[in-house]
């Protein structure tokens, strides 16, 4: 089981993937906004989404656990 | 009359010296993932190129005159080649007391640094343990404490102003050991198996937190806050990496990094960099692609990918010319500059100019990274640091503003006090603030007086977009000239060939500090 840390703060726009969903590193998995940009935050490890740690349009901090992915 | 009795008791000592710590110890070393300190040596050396110094140094115990036990030193020293470079090697023997100083002799730890500095060639440290660092068993041995000194320390120092200096963390790494790692130009853990901390879990649960060497100072931690540049998964990547990372470095400061044959042709196009940057510029794109299309082909090893990743940065060549690469990752604040990749960026600049590598940099900045977090990290004062580093470089730049180029951070495209090449790529888009933010700064006044002020914000964004197009600061000569994408790599590697001409072979004006 890993958990997939925010790479920046920001706000959570939507996460792209549900849980069960299976990703590759690649995978774009959530959106954050940050510095006015649409940030898509990738899987980095492969395996199937096992919950889903942030609540949408909330604020997340940067190294927030927003997945966990079991691998 | 021969001397053969006395080379036979050379040999006999070098059997005992090769034994290590012993065949129990070195099963535990293997057992626990590790190589060996002569396995470690004879993997990264051109084979049969290590010239051992200080083979049967160590503790001996005697019955007499006969000697009866013999423990080798826990450093082994001296120097070979990689690539048929000469190169200096120390490498701690873990199987050995762990590594530590009562079972050291200090003047054999800094006999390859020695070597390194006074031959100048690069040195490589193995550390594993506490890397020649104190215990408190010497208490009882000299009867005596104190007053800590690190003698030697000048020429570990010197040396990083003077020829490329390789940390590795082979295991747990304390103390000594750790700073023998960081003070380098260039540095790796080992996943899993290397830990660097200050002092480990024993003298950390004294203090009253009780946490696993890997919670203390695994690459989980160390890669990416900075501490090492990288981790890897393997000593043998480990050696892989520090091979190629001295494929880029002058033997010394005192030589220049020269020119490599190249099979990639300088011209080459690549087309998806026509359409690579979105149109859309809150949509973010992948900088790495880039920075591989216009490099020679392979050719780019970057450094320090887990920390302060809002700045990608590395080595590469262009037609055969070892560069600096320096590029802005959007993925991270959009490539703002947050404190780490300020720190990052700093200790690349001061790379290169040490060791004499023309800086290629890839811009796409919207500013320092802004917000509560970036306040609580001080970011500015590391940015200033970064800026420094810039300013204060000597070889030559060439930038390329790929997208963004904002605020102060974006100033800091390239060293304003002297010339330096600069294109911009259609997409450029500048100023000293985004004009989304800046627009409510600059036209607070009119916009609070406004009967509808939405409208008002409307009818002045569309003023202000209508001269942002980057040809109108190409009228003005704020960028010196556009370029199609496309021909990137055939201007920055011209921009190489010039710059191997202004490079001044010697010591930095601006000693490098780790």
């Amino acid at each position: 089981m890993k958990r997939l840390l925010s790479p920046v703060s920001g706000t959570l726009r939507t996460y792209l993937v549900d849980v069960g969903a299976q990703v590759k590193p690649d995978t774009e998995v959530a959106l954050i906004e940050s510095m006015k940009m649409e940030i898509p935050v990738l899987a980095e490890f492969s395996g199937r989404i096992t919950a889903l740690l942030a609540d949408p349009s909330s604020m997340i901090e940067e190294g927030q656990p927003l997945l966990e992915i079991g691998v | 009359m021969s001397w053969d009795k006395e080379l036979d008791e050379v040999a006999r000592r070098r059997e005992l010296a090769l034994r290590m710590g012993g065949a129990e110890k070195v099963a535990r070393q293997h057992a626990s993932g590790k190589l060996t300190v002569r396995e470690r040596i004879d993997a990264l050396l051109d084979p049969g190129s290590f010239r051992e110094v200080g083979t049967i140094a160590g503790s001996a115990r005697y019955d007499g005159t006969e000697l009866v036990d013999f423990t080798p030193a826990n450093q082994i020293a001296g120097h070979g080649t990689i690539d048929a470079r000469p190169v200096a090697i120390v490498g701690d023997d873990f199987t050995v007391r762990g590594g530590a100083a009562d079972a050291s002799i200090h003047e054999k730890l800094l006999y390859p640094e020695r070597l390194a500095h006074d031959l100048r060639m690069p040195i490589i440290r193995l550390v594993d343990g506490t890397g020649g660092g104190g215990s408190v068993r010497t208490l009882e041995s000299k009867g005596f404490t104190y007053v800590p000194a690190l003698p030697g320390w000048h020429v570990l120092d010197a040396n990083l102003t003077r020829v490329p200096v390789v940390g590795l963390a082979l295991g747990s790494v304390a103390g000594l050991g750790a700073a023998r790692v960081a003070a380098s130009h260039y540095s790796l853990m080992v996943r899993d198996t290397a830990q660097i901390f200050a002092a480990g879990p024993p003298v950390v649960a004294h203090a009253g937190r009780q946490v696993t060497k890997e919670e203390l100072g695994g690459s989980q931690l160390h890669a990416r806050n900075g501490t090492v540049d990288d981790e890897v998964e393997s000593e043998q990547l480990a050696f892989a990496n520090t091979r190629r990372f001295l494929s880029y470095m002058p033997r010394s400061v005192y030589e220049l990094p020269g020119r490599n044959p190249c099979a990639d042709d300088p011209h080459r196009r690549d087309e998806m960099l026509l359409s690579i940057v979105p149109r859309d510029e809150r949509k973010v794109y992948a900088m790495r692609p880039i920075v591989e299309a216009i490099v020679d082909r392979g050719s780019f090893f970057e450094i320090g990918r887990l920390w302060g990743r809002s700045v990608i940065g590395g080595l590469a060549r262009f037609n055969g010319i070892s560069c600096a690469v320096l590029a802005s990752d959007p993925y991270h604040y959009g490539g703002a500059w947050t404190r780490t990749s300020s720190e990052k960026l700093a200790r690349l600049v001061d790379l290169a100019d040490t060791f004499h590598l023309p800086i290629v940099h890839l811009v796409d900045v919207p500013g320092f990274q802004i917000g509560v977090d970036a306040e609580r990290a001080a970011t500015i004062r590391a940015g200033v640091r970064a800026m420094s580093a810039i300013e204060r470089s000597t070889v030559p730049w060439c930038t390329v503003l790929v997208r963004k180029c904002f605020g102060v951070a974006g100033a800091a495209n390239r060293p304003a006090g002297r010339l330096s090449i600069r294109y911009a790529w259609p997409s450029g888009s500048w100023g000293s603030l985004p004009i989304a933010g800046g627009l409510e700064a600059a036209y607070r006044a009119d916009l609070d007086a406004a009967a509808n002020p939405q409208e008002m914000r409307e009818q002045i964004e569309a003023r202000l977009r209508a001269v942002t197009s980057p040809l109108r600061s190409a009228e003005k000569f704020s960028i010196e000239e556009i370029i199609d994408p496309r021909d990137t790599r055939r201007l920055v590697c011209e921009f190489a060939d010039l710059a191997l001409h202004a490079l001044t072979p010697g010591p930095s004006t601006q000693p490098y500090r780790p």
